[in-house]
């Protein structure tokens, strides 16, 4: 049984045009121990499916046609929101692409950890390394341990003094740290990353990156990665999905996927990619035409 | 046409103390030196917080400087009367990083690349039927239909937006063009295409870049020369080439080794693994 098994999933919106089908048939399978890579460009419904998979999409305007995912054997979108309140934040873990609004700036980098590790640890009271009849003194104090612990494994440096900071005094990378530790504080079977490096600098991003990497040798967890840069993905990623305007035209590993792509769009994208090697003139942009030719 | 920047410093006053008092400043840029030769294109790297963007504020003189001087064609910029800052800035234009943010959603595309025409219209003395047939030259130049013209910023896709953007920049004829991270908002796609067209105005109309990008692919690729920042100094600058191919700070190395390389044989992690 894959730990996650994305099948066939079709979904619309509703705009003021009317409906509008984003995602058409997708189907991925993710294994633990694997790092998916998701590229595509703006709209190509790469996030979408990763909201999916924790069901954040609100419904309407959302609406599942057809499909399933099945997370550990069970179907999310046929899962009630109670469990789905116990999967997310424990069983899936999620991070978002700007550190910076997805913490509240006007609580304590403590408190908004600690009342993730709470959530988690009435879900499943070994996450914080108790039993089942530990009394709320007991679950406080084992969450903010845990909190603790959890920053240190992110590497912030002195992380029982900085948990009392409020968002506004850590760096753009130590936010997006934050937000690792906070996803992983459940201790996750699988963790979605949207575009998770975007609005950080080369050398923050390569530590994060390597962050991630450890997580998954560590802990054998499933990661679906979403970004739309290629680089990220040969670095980190065993497996990659190419999406095109809401199907995947090409997915594998990512040695076949990035050597020997066999769809042209795939081939398009990487020559669209400046590296050390490229000299000025040879670089290709997706022109108008083949945008349209390949829709 | 050439910029050359001696010794710059900015040093940013620190917070109030007591009555007249002031705390330690921080200090921005610290004895920058470049010069920008005339035709050619200048790359600045460095992180968020290494100056970058103070510096090019300080070229367009938004930014009074603590040391140092800024000279255009031997004349100190800072040091320019008001009216002869308004001259020169007809020949410094620059397009500016996010182009969803640096289009007035209320203004349509005519009107806002028109919008140089009209304040610089002592230097380029128009009428507005012969301001009209420039923006249009100038849609068609950065690859923008003539149908285009009265529709408003929402209406385009976030490549599209930055081409209107280099179109404002390049109405009043600017000798000089300064890039703050033109393409980092793009999808890498769409970069391509902008950054080629960048490359083929640069031919065309024969400009001065002064490119700034934390991205070593694209300065790369667009660049002559480079010059590294690291917390307001320059780490090192030089030819593209030697730079990228042979770094000497410790920090310009760091960088390079950051940059995820799409290759995947490349990467640092699967080293590890075959070990």
């Amino acid at each position: 049984m894959a730990l996650l098994d994305i099948k066939n999933l079709n979904l619309a919106m509703r705009s003021y045009e009317g409906e509008t089908q984003i995602l058409h048939g997708i189907d991925l399978k993710i294994e633990r121990g694997e790092i998916w890579g998701m590229v595509g460009e703006t709209g190509s419904g790469k996030s979408l499916t990763g909201l999916s998979v924790s069901r954040l999409i609100a419904s309407p305007p959302g609406r599942y046609l057809a499909g399933s995912i099945e997370f550990q054997g069970r179907d999310v979108l046929k899962a009630t929101d109670k469990e789905m309140r116990m999967l997310r934040g424990r069983h899936i873990g999620m991070i978002f692409q700007d550190p910076t609004t997805n913490l509240n700036p006007a609580f304590r980098i403590g408190t908004q950890l600690v009342d993730v590790a709470l959530h988690a640890g009435h879900a499943d009271p070994s996450v914080l390394g108790l039993g089942a009849g530990a009394s709320r003194g007991d679950f406080k104090k084992a969450a903010k341990r845990v909190a603790v612990e959890m920053l240190e494994k992110v590497g912030i440096p002195k992380a029982a003094d900085r948990i009392d900071d409020y968002p506004h005094q850590f760096s753009g990378g130590m936010r997006q740290r934050v937000l690792i530790a906070m996803a992983m504080i459940g201790k996750p079977d699988l963790l979605i990353a949207d575009e998770p490096t975007t609005a950080l600098d080369v050398s923050v991003q390569a530590q994060i990156l390597r962050l991630i990497h450890d997580l998954v040798a560590e802990r054998n967890i499933g990661v679906l990665l979403i970004t739309h840069n290629l680089g990220i993905v040969a670095q980190i990623c065993s497996h990659v999905a190419v999406m095109f305007r809401g199907r995947i035209l090409e997915a594998g590993k990512v040695n076949d996927v990035l050597k020997r792509p066999s769809h042209s769009y795939t081939q398009a994208l990487l020559n669209s990619v400046p590296t050390v090697h490229t000299k000025r003139g040879e670089l290709m942009g997706l022109s108008g035409a083949m945008r349209e030719t390949s829709a | 046409m050439s910029l050359d920047i001696q010794n710059v410093s900015k040093i940013f006053p620190g917070p109030r103390q007591g009555f007249f008092g002031r705390g330690e400043g921080f200090t921005a840029l610290d004895d920058v030196s470049l010069s920008i030769r005339k035709g050619a294109s200048f790359g600045l790297v460095g992180e968020s917080g290494s100056g970058k963007t103070t510096l090019t504020r300080c070229i367009l003189r938004l930014e009074s400087l603590s040391a140092g001087n800024i000279l255009f064609d031997g004349s100190d910029i800072h040091k320019l009367t008001p009216l002869q800052m308004r001259r020169l800035r007809s020949r410094l234009q620059i397009v500016f990083q996010d182009p969803y943010a640096s289009l007035d959603p209320r203004m349509t595309v005519h009107d806002i690349v028109a919008e140089p025409l009209v304040i610089h219209g002592d230097v380029v003395n128009m009428t507005a039927s012969r301001r009209t047939e420039r923006v249009m030259e100038l849609l068609l130049q950065v690859g923008l239909r003539s149908e285009h013209l009265f529709r408003y910023p929402h209406e385009f896709s976030g490549g599209q937006r930055q081409r209107i953007g280099i179109a404002r920049a390049l109405a009043v004829n600017p000798e000089f063009l300064i890039l703050d991270e033109p393409t980092s908002a793009l999808d890498v796609s769409v970069q391509a295409d902008v950054l080629n067209l960048l490359h083929r105005l640069q031919v065309e109309l024969g400009l001065t870049y002064f490119f700034i990008s934390h991205d070593l692919g694209v300065i790369r690729y667009i660049c002559d020369d480079v010059a590294v920042i690291y917390r307001g100094r320059v780490v090192e600058q030089g030819p593209v080439a030697a730079i990228f191919d042979n770094p000497q700070s410790d920090y310009t190395r760091m960088l390079l080794d950051a940059m995820p390389d799409p290759d995947p044989d490349r990467s640092p992690f699967r080293k590890i693994a075959a070990v």
